[in-house]
């Protein structure tokens, strides 16, 4: 009928009118897409164009909303500062960031610049996607640590964004109700395995009382835990070293993981919950180790980056949270893996030395000093860790620890010959690697199957898929 | 009535009450075992976090922080995401069922050459998995077309008849009214498109608002679908919001339950303002295969 | 009489306006097919015969993803049977509990719509968000499910942490939420003609004789219906690996749909990750076909079979 058609009608203008606004809302939010998309396609611009015409550039991260907002502030402040460049942020999601990048890549509207999972650095590098930034620090009073520095084929392709290390956390309170002394934050005094499962054995209870060891204890019943270590992949590498084996041989060509120092390694990590019942079965799928744990008051050790003081630790020190920090326990050697993010710049860009000086500003630890206070990141210039006064500078906080504590337990610790590159800053292709080494382990952490079965039946997987081939 | 005839009518009345009864306990038992998870999602919503952790784990909250939606809708932001999604599935529901309802009425109604044949394609694209042709579609979209971080590629396919299922559903609709009625209009110099309109629309109503129902929910749960398409988070949908949120550095767990609770809430209130719609929809399709 | 030749003249003119009027009925539907179904499929096929990686230009390589998958990939044969095992246990689960539901909720109770609305409601939840609060339920240490078990004196069970449990475990919430199986039954039930039920009872057949021989065999269209939904979008399960488990632990939930997603988009090897989709079409279009095939055996239609 007439009244039908009438709404029919509506309902289709509706449909197209909406159909447009959403078109139209994607157009005019992608600002970043067409300067770099149509650079691709106009002639070539060259940088010595008049300076009236700003160079601009954009710089992709990962994290969420308020994090882009944070960038973006710093970004201005750049801008502000000279006119020649001017920087726009593109943050994107943490679980979709290098999906994202691979589609920009294959569309050839890659950002001038931006951050990069580790373990893309050197495929990417490989696949001749980034510029070589060695030139980036010539003339600076402080270049970035030496473990920092992403090498492909002799040059250096990226610097880490800041400077990230694994530490071993502790809750102060349970310490203190059992009695039991602090983990030592001096590198000289670290732990070794025993006494590190001793200890965690004083901490472990059941819901009787009862610790491992002693007659009656019910593993099933633990209502407390000593100790937990992480076990994503790339993390057990540390182990893996730290027991005189390792993943990768110095060049990240041959694979190290079959020998038995490594595999004995990962299985103490295992034994942890599996015979020493000291720790609870690892789920490693979740970001929040250390909520679990320490912060929970379920756990009264537990491994974890250095990025977990400004990321929950600080909230839950104003809570009332007593947490510590400490160094590592070892088995032959003493051993941490450091990391950090990648900043790059893309070989798609147009403007490379632009991009350059934007990140060396950036990395520059005065300008994006929010994350560094937080705790989320560390400093990536050697200075920062030789230098006396710039270290109380950046640790003199109330969100950390105590400054010694903190100097011992991290920045000493970050310099020292302790601190190896987690293997992605040289090796290729240790996103198959880990994944692969990951599915492989599944079963034993339940114990399943134990270690030395579980890699031994794969190796040929796994050095192949360290070569590149699946 | 016969006595004998009485007393089993009777007896049997009192054992139908019985299974009648007991048939009732067991449906609420059942219906409280499907709403614990919902429930113990909502109960972590109103919980602090360090009460989240405690073992053993409490079935009730110590107190209704009812605070902790606040503070959640401080950080999620739970409208803006509304609001995306609806961009998202409002296009896509009203698209998807004209041009179903246009689909389903040739497919019922019209003769001509090549039905068969396309009838076919159309069946077998019920078969094929939307997994199938995610890569060439995703590339065809985004180096193809350019849309980057858009909407689009995610409203757009709805205009192509709203997914075979959606198409069957309407043909099968319609072949369930009476052809004399699209006679007498004919006679009376009605031609086919004012036909569809004024009488075969009005007549499936409840299965265009079926298709409307399935449309949405398929929308509101694709998480897939979203994660590839969209970049920016402003533009995110309440899906990606509550997966980003998980993910933030800053894990809060009862305030991710708060968020997702917020999430249920859309699509519960539209199921129940749709429920009597849908449930009569389905009755009316028959299902004859 | 002038009617007389009228019709016949129209008839023949709106023929082929009828014609023309259902093709452009069609045309959305046609483009959609098109671009949107049968060209992706071949570029499906296309790219599983490259070694596109997105980033360098793609180079023809005929079977060999293919022959590598069946080969020497890692994941392959276990993401097979991972699915096969999930879709079964996720589909017998799914059409047994809707099933029973819905002839609990056939009968004459107080609040059957409530109820249905019950039971329906977890399919209209987003599922990401499901699967976080399942994982709360499920976690091997702490999880409510574990605290139950050791109440009752029985050892903890690992779920989505133990290889051996965690398909069970992911099927168990497939179940879970598959009610909107449930009202797809109910409105077949409520189709089975009384008049059957009616001269059985008077026959003096019970419950269980009237269901097996009125009730199943009056269901078949709907459970044919019922079964290759569940089929399909079980066989496509994705979401819990992607929300919960990342495939793990080892290889016992890496569906293969996620291995497809993680191949593309996470390792950026889409002429492999090409080939795996179309190892899994190949699987979905079997089981289809079997379930078509033998479906005319066992499914006893009232009405026409038009198709």
């Amino acid at each position: 009928m007439k009244t039908m058609k009438k709404g029919f009608m509506f309902n289709v203008s509706m449909v197209l009118l909406l159909g447009m606004m959403a078109g139209c809302s994607t157009n005019n939010n992608n600002p970043n897409v067409s300067p770099t998309g149509e650079a691709t396609s106009k002639p070539a611009v060259t940088t010595t164009s008049p300076s009236t015409e700003k160079v601009k550039i954009t710089y992709s991260m990962w994290g969420s909303e308020e994090e882009g907002k944070k960038t973006q502030e710093a970004a201005d402040k750049f801008n502000a500062s000279q006119n020649r460049i001017e920087v726009k942020v593109q943050a994107i999601p943490w679980e979709n960031y290098m999906t994202k990048l691979n589609t920009q890549a294959t569309a050839g509207q890659l950002p001038d610049t931006g951050i990069l999972k580790e373990d893309g650095v050197i495929q990417w590098s490989s696949d001749g996607m980034l510029n070589d930034v060695s030139s980036m620090y010539t003339g600076s009073d402080s270049k970035p640590l030496d473990s920092l520095a992403y090498k492909y084929q002799g040059k250096t392709v990226a610097y880490a964004a800041a400077n990230e290390i694994l530490l071993l956390y502790y809750n102060k309170d349970m310490f203190d109700k059992a009695k039991v002394p602090y983990p030592p934050s001096a590198l000289d005094k670290a732990w070794t395995w025993e006494e590190f499962v001793a200890t965690a054995k004083k901490l472990t209870v059941d819901s009787n009382g009862k610790h491992p060891d002693e007659d009656g204890f019910k593993p099933q019943s633990i209502v407390q835990y000593g100790a937990s270590v992480e076990n994503l992949a790339w993390q057990l590498e540390a182990w893996a070293l730290s027991n005189g084996g390792g993943f990768y041989s110095n060049d990240g060509t041959a694979v190290r993981i079959g020998e038995d120092a490594s595999i004995e390694a990962i299985q103490k990590v295992a034994d942890l919950y599996l015979k020493d019942h000291v720790a609870p079965l690892s789920v490693g799928q979740t970001d929040d180790g250390i909520q679990r744990t320490i912060i929970a008051g379920k756990v009264a050790m537990a491994t974890n980056g250095a990025w977990n003081v400004g990321t929950s630790l600080n909230a839950a020190k104003d809570a009332g949270l007593k947490y510590g920090v400490a160094v590592l326990p070892y088995f032959k050697e003493k051993v941490t893996l450091n990391t950090g993010g990648a900043n790059v710049v893309f070989s798609q860009t147009k403007h490379p030395k632009e991009a350059m000086e934007w990140l060396k500003w950036y990395t520059a630890e005065e300008n994006n000093w929010g994350l560094i206070s937080s705790g989320i990141w560390m400093p990536t210039l050697k200075k920062w860790y030789t230098d006396e006064t710039l270290t109380h500078k950046w640790v003199d906080n109330p969100n950390f620890p105590p400054y010694n504590e903190y100097k011992s337990a991290v920045v000493d610790y970050a310099q020292s010959s302790a601190a190896r590159p987690a293997a992605w800053f040289y090796t290729n292709h240790t996103t198959d690697f880990n994944t692969l080494l990951a599915s492989t382990l599944g079963d034993v952490w339940t114990g399943k199957t134990s270690a030395k079965e579980a890699i031994s039946k794969n190796l040929e997987a796994l050095k192949a898929a360290n070569k590149g081939q699946k | 009535m016969s006595d004998a005839a009485y007393s089993r009518f009777k007896s049997k009345k009192r054992s139908e009450r019985t299974i009648n009864a007991l048939t009732l306990l067991i449906v609420i038992v059942f219906a409280l075992i499907v709403l614990f998870p919902i429930w113990w999602i909502f109960r972590t919503s109103l919980m602090t976090n360090p009460e989240i952790y405690q073992y053993p784990p409490a079935l009730l909250p110590k107190n209704w922080l009812f605070s902790n939606y606040e503070k959640t809708m401080q950080i999620f932001k739970f409208w803006k995401y509304l609001w995306n999604t609806m961009i998202i599935i409002v296009p896509s529901c009203l698209g998807g069922t004209f041009t179903a309802t246009l689909c389903g009425y040739a497919f019922a109604r019209l003769r001509f050459r090549g039905k068969q044949l396309i009838w076919s394609l159309c069946v077998g694209s019920m078969l094929l998995p939307a997994m199938v042709t995610l890569i060439p579609l995703y590339i065809g979209w985004t180096r193809g077309l350019g849309l980057q971080d858009s909407y689009l590629p995610l409203i757009l396919p709805y205009f192509c008849g709203g997914g075979a299922f959606n198409i069957f559903l309407i043909r099968q609709f319609i072949l369930s009214i009476p052809r004399e009625l699209d006679q007498a209009a004919t006679i009376d110099g009605a031609g086919y498109f004012r036909i569809l309109f004024s009488i075969i629309m009005p007549a499936i109503k409840p299965a265009m608002i079926v298709v409307a129902m399935f449309i949405f929910i398929g929308l509101w749960n694709d998480l897939l679908q979203q994660m590839i398409y969209i970049n920016s988070s402003d533009k995110y949908t309440i899906a990606l919001g509550i997966t980003n949120f998980k993910g933030q550095l800053k894990q809060d767990w009862s305030m991710t339950m708060a968020a997702t609770c917020l999430s249920f809430a859309p699509g519960v209130i539209f199921y129940l303002i749709g429920q009597k719609y849908f449930v009569e929809g389905i009755t009316l399709t028959g299902l004859k295969n | 009489m002038e009617t007389f030749n009228k019709p016949q003249q129209r008839r023949s003119r709106l023929h082929s306006n009828e014609a023309s009027v259902a093709y452009i009925c069609l045309i959305p539907a046609i483009l959609g097919l098109i671009f949107l179904t049968y060209l992706p499929l071949l570029g499906v096929l296309g790219i599983s015969m490259t070694n596109w990686t997105g980033l360098k230009k793609p180079e023809f390589i005929g079977f060999s993803n293919y022959i590598t998958l069946f080969t020497t990939d890692p994941y392959m044969k276990d993401s097979i049977l991972a699915t096969l095992y999930f879709a079964f246990l996720s589909v017998a689960g799914s059409m047994i509990y809707s099933l029973f539901i819905a002839m609990l909720l056939n009968r004459k109770i107080p609040a059957r719509g409530f109820f249905r609305a019950v039971f329906y409601v977890p399919f209209v939840l987003p599922a990401a968000a499901i699967y976080v609060g399942w994982s709360w339920l499920y976690e091997a240490n702490f999880g409510f499910f574990n605290y139950l078990l050791s109440e009752i004196g029985l050892n903890k069970v690992l779920f989505i942490a133990d290889s051996n449990y965690v398909v069970p475990s992911l099927s168990l919430i497939s179940v879970w939420l598959s009610g909107n199986l449930i009202v797809i039954f109910l409105a077949g039930l409520q189709n089975v003609p009384s008049v059957y039920h009616e001269a059985a009872e008077m026959d003096g057949a019970n419950g269980w004789n009237r269901f097996r021989h009125i009730t199943l065999p009056c269901m078949t269209p709907i459970i044919f219906y019922n079964l290759l939904l569940s089929l399909i979008a079980n066989l496509q399960v994705v979401t819990p690996a992607l929300a919960l488990t990342n495939g793990g632990p080892g290889n016992s939930s890496r569906f293969m749909t996620y291995l497809m997603y993680d191949q593309a988009f996470v390792n950026y090897k889409l002429g492999y990750a090409c080939a795996t989709t179309f190892i899994v079409f190949a699987i979905l279009a079997a089981f289809t076909a079997v379930l078509f095939k033998t479906s005319k055996r066992w499914i006893y239609s009232e009405g026409d079979d038009d198709k």
